[in-house]
């Protein structure tokens, strides 16, 4: 159940590590494990030392930016089509470009297999586990 | 009135006939349409009319040869009779097809069987694609062909809630991991969700098991913990 002003973890290392949701694309519902999302950053990651300036170079992401995101983990339970249900324990997502692409090149946490069905398959390479 | 001619000696009869008419008042007569009359009694119509009078009736008295009688057909069999109980039937079914020698069903009967999976458990599950699920057992749902347990689990450091159906055909096989220490007062363990009574990542505890299985059968069958979380 991501919709507007739902605050997200982002799980890769594209700079940004507390999002905001600001609008669920190609749905007129709550985005769920799956759906595209437009987000603004709000807080970067290693962003308050300041003497680390290569760890804040390396952040493609600043504070503020409007990118698009996309889900990879709710705390809405997901049903699926064999009955079973599947819940975490946050809501997370992947910062993506335009064309889809993920901004990040690691990921770090388990992310759900809705992810296959819809073609972000880049994502699911990345991540260490699915459920 | 006197003054009339003599030649119409009728005419006078008839002035002198009319003071008796008008005599009642014009406010208390009553108009026609308060008039009580009783409803004219209807002439049944004959039955057998000749046929040569028959054009004269209106077009719906008159007998129709093309209009059949109302068919009236037997109330159909009652399904509550034929089928008294088709939940218990349809389950019954199911179960016959999904779980033919009753291990799933007594695996998870916890009512009734005391060697069953109970709340509180370590359970691991082997889904048909070979992808393993394993967890703490925090409720069982009896509910016929529908039963259902849900397993809770911490995944690279974020909680992981699964709910499987015990019959579903896409699990391969549930082994229990790890008996719970200590006997559980409730069915439903879902104060373990909070923090104080979380027991967080069961993956060591099923790798252990998953070890001592491979060696127990001598990693005659590799494939199945292979893949680590």
């Amino acid at each position: 159940m991501i919709q507007l002003k739902t605050l997200l973890n982002c799980i890769d290392n594209s700079g940004a590590s507390i999002v905001e949701c600001v609008n669920v694309l190609k749905k007129k519902r709550p985005a769920t494990i799956g759906d595209r999302i437009v987000v603004v950053v709000q807080k970067q990651r290693s962003a308050g030392s300041e003497a680390t300036t290569a760890a804040a170079l390396a952040n493609k992401v600043r504070r503020g930016d409007i990118r698009h995101a996309v889900v990879v983990r709710v705390k809405k339970e997901l049903q699926r089509p064999d009955g079973s249900l599947v819940r975490f324990g946050d809501n997370a997502c992947v910062l993506v470009n335009k064309s889809g692409d993920p901004i990040g090149t690691r990921m770090n946490g388990v992310v759900g297999q809705e992810l296959r069905n819809k073609q972000w398959s880049k994502i699911l390479s990345l991540a260490p586990v699915h459920v | 009135m006197a003054a009339l001619p003599a030649m119409r000696p009728l005419g006078c009869l008839r002035s002198l006939m009319r003071p008796s008419e008008p005599i009642t008042p014009f406010i208390n007569r009553r108009f026609i349409s308060t008039a009580y009359s009783k409803r004219p009694q209807r002439i049944p119509l004959p039955q057998n009319i000749p046929e040569q009078f028959l054009s004269q009736i209106p077009l719906h008295y008159r007998p129709d040869p093309t209009k059949e009688p109302l068919k009236i057909y037997p109330a159909p069999p009652s399904a509550r009779k034929a089928c008294p109980d088709p939940v218990a039937a349809v389950t019954e079914s199911q179960l016959a097809e999904l779980d033919p020698k009753g291990e799933r069903q007594a695996l998870f009967d916890y009512r009734r069987n005391a060697r069953s999976v109970k709340p509180g458990d370590i359970v691991r599950v082997v889904f048909k694609n070979g992808d393993p699920f394993n967890g703490v057992v925090l409720s069982i749902k009896l509910r016929g062909i529908e039963t259902s347990f849900l397993l809770r689990n911490e995944l690279t450091r974020v909680a992981v809630e699964m709910s499987v159906k015990v019959f579903s055909p896409n699990v391969q096989s549930v082994e229990i991991v790890q008996r719970s220490e200590k006997k559980r007062r409730r069915a439903r363990l879902y104060y373990m969700r909070n923090r104080k009574h979380d027991r967080r990542s069961v993956e060591n505890v099923v790798a252990s098991y998953v070890r001592q299985k491979k060696a127990f059968l001598g990693g005659g069958r590799g494939g199945q913990g292979g893949r680590r979380r």
